[in-house]
């Protein structure tokens, strides 16, 4: 295994937290993150980072909106927002302290676009699907009890970090920020944040966990020191692990899956993934009649699956600098464009839209070529230029 | 139309469970077409469906990750048990876990797949937004799409290129059984006419290549055709 940035147990999950890890824990590998814009690594722990927001969000309803909205504010690309950002100002008129209940009952239209939306969402509408109860009074009080002097220091760290790193122009006052416990301060302009995850949520802000082998390990330690997966229970093993901003939900649905996933091969070690089985299962019949030996259909099948593996990374790599390249390009032009806006515009113009669809060609070329042995058709780079953005 | 007709034919190739999880882009295409595309709904719809990924895709890679623990425990416990001993129940159990093993790397790889297929499927449909506004919605948009959950599919790829070491290093196929030509498309026939990883594997690769082969809006944002090193010998025999 790689070697990873990620501290173990203790601040395991506060690393989840802390925009300065260069992604949450489980892909921290500097080298396809940082690929992602530098001036967004910060964000790129936002959407976890919102979700533990949501733990403490339903025990503090005013102060919610302002945690929430802090990271979502800062989560907004800025520079081409400036139609959302006035979008923004209209939307977060609602009141303070009742948007919450506005987004509690499931008006995420009221909310502003993407950026809240997209960060919470998997949150609390994934949590339905683990968690059917809703008590949130005794997570609470666990939240508390438990943890409570680390984790408003690092909900303080983290919120104040995140806010001075927030280059939104949609900017929360730091003040509105210093502890969760607060009251919100009134000044604040909101981006209502919590919507669908919210609504489905009913207040009781569970967030996902996204687990990881290292965290997973050390679940599987305390598991074992304390008997086994049959014996352990959900709070022994959360007081062992003392991972920061996990829960014990988080760890109860967790022990549920491991205690399905160690019993139920050994019962039955033939049997296991019927249904997964049956492309193999037929050409082991077959095998019988002296066809294919199952070590040879499952190297096949192995074949296959590392080729499409393959061409994934490839595709994935390949759409991810496309979006750098348009965006940087972007941001040219936008500079360009602004730049000339007064006298010879429209001639600057036209030459600094095809300059820009040049430089796409190029790039797309470049592209192409890299990753592929047949570089783009010839007649293709015609149709780009033909083509406006 | 091309990239819907894809993703249906992806969505029925894919396992059970899988199916309602992907991308509506029929749905959100109907939306786009429809007289007033409000964009507060359809961003509205578009972030409902990033939930939907995030919260399956982190699901299933727990999944994963604990799955993985136990083969490697198995894995553990049979070499402890067995040694180097050749008898039956041995072999047997050995080809039990390269089963698992393999099927195992397969779930995995298809989980990336549906990153991809989301991930365009959302790419394609903001574009296809913007065309019909005239708006600017799909850059920013798609910048956040890049650091969801759902997209980070980096954690999964590692665990399959760890498998695909792990199987050659700890299971290497006997030479006996190596394979001519036509037993393995017959082979590869037969996989893919059942249900489950492997047809889904295939019709993936199968999918990624039509839809990689030329465009009608070819641009500067368009993929180049897909590279198969092996490109037919599987492919040609099942389609």
């Amino acid at each position: 295994m790689e070697a990873r940035p990620v501290q173990r147990s203790g601040s395991m999950v506060l690393s989840n937290l802390t925009r300065t890890t260069t992604s949450i824990p489980s892909n921290p590998s500097t080298g396809e993150e940082s690929f992602m814009r530098s001036d967004n690594t910060q964000f790129i722990s936002k959407p976890l980072g919102q979700q533990t927001y949501h733990l403490l969000s339903s025990s503090n309803n005013g102060a919610v909106g302002h945690i929430c909205s802090s990271t979502s504010s800062g989560f907004s690309t800025n520079l081409h927002y400036s139609s959302m950002v006035s979008h923004e100002k209209h939307g977060s008129s609602s009141n303070d302290t009742s948007w919450c209940h506005d987004s509690l009952h499931g008006g995420r239209f009221l909310d502003l676009p993407e950026a809240n939306h997209v960060d919470d969402g998997g949150i609390g509408s994934a949590f339905d699907d683990i968690q059917k109860r809703n008590d949130w009074h005794e997570w609470a009080d666990h939240l508390i009890t438990d943890e409570d002097p680390l984790l408003s220091t690092s909900w303080n760290d983290l919120l104040l970090n995140t806010s001075s790193h927030s280059d939104s122009k949609v900017q929360i006052p730091p003040q509105a920020h210093q502890t969760v416990q607060q009251q919100p301060s009134p000044s604040v302009e909101l981006r209502p944040v919590g919507t669908t995850s919210s609504s489905s949520n009913n207040g009781t802000g569970k967030a996902r966990m996204r687990w990881t082998p290292e965290l997973h390990e050390a679940f599987v330690e305390a598991i074992n020191s304390l008997g086994g997966s049959e014996r352990a229970t959900p709070k022994g093993v959360l007081k062992i692990m003392k991972v920061e901003g996990l829960t014990i939900y988080h760890v109860k649905s967790h022990l549920q899956k491991y205690r399905t996933a160690r019993y139920r091969p050994e019962p039955s070690e033939n049997g296991s993934s019927e249904k997964k089985l049956t492309p193999l299962e037929q050409i082991t019949s077959l095998d019988l009649k002296g066809g294919i030996g199952i070590t040879e259909a499952l190297r096949l099948q192995m074949e296959v699956q590392k080729q499409l593996h393959e061409q994934l990374e490839i595709q994935r790599n390949l759409q991810l600098r496309i979006e750098e390249q348009g965006k940087y390009l972007q941001m040219m032009f936008e500079k360009q464009n602004s730049g000339l806006e007064k006298g010879t515009a429209s001639k600057s113009d036209t030459s600094a839209k095809s300059e820009q669809e040049d430089k796409k060609t190029d790039a797309s070329k470049e592209l192409a070529s890299e990753e592929t042995r047949n570089s783009q058709e010839p007649e293709s780079s015609q149709a780009k230029r033909t083509k406006t953005r | 139309m091309k990239f819907g007709k894809r993703i249906k034919e992806q969505i029925q190739e894919s396992l059970p469970e899988w199916r309602d999880k992907f991308l509506r882009y029929k749905e959100l295409k109907n939306l786009i077409s429809s007289p007033d595309p409000a964009e507060f709904i359809f961003i509205g719809l578009l972030n409902a469906e990033i939930d939907k990924f995030n919260a399956f895709f982190v699901e299933q890679e727990e999944d994963f990750i604990i799955h993985r623990k136990e083969l490697q425990y198995r894995i553990q416990r049979l070499v402890e048990k067995c040694g180097d001993n050749d008898d039956e129940t041995f072999r047997e159990e050995i080809d039990d876990i390269r089963k698992d093993i393999v099927n195992f790397h397969g779930e995995m790889v298809l989980l990336v797949n549906y990153s991809n297929i989301n991930y365009t499927g959302l790419a394609k449909i903001l574009k296809k937004y913007d065309k019909r506004r005239g708006g600017a919605l799909r850059s920013p948009f798609i910048q956040k799409v890049l650091h969801q959950p759902f997209f980070k599919t980096d954690l999964v790829s590692r665990l399959v290129r760890e498998w695909e070491t792990t199987i050659d290093a700890v299971f290497p196929a006997s030479n006996a059984e190596a394979e001519r030509g036509y037993e393995r498309s017959a082979a590869v026939s037969s996989a893919a006419a059942g249900e489950g990883i492997f047809r889904n594997t295939v019709a993936a690769l199968v999918t990624m290549r039509e839809m990689r082969r030329g465009s009608s809006t070819y641009s500067a944002f368009s993929l180049p055709p897909v590279n198969l090193s092996d490109p037919d010998l599987v492919l040609g025999r099942c389609r």
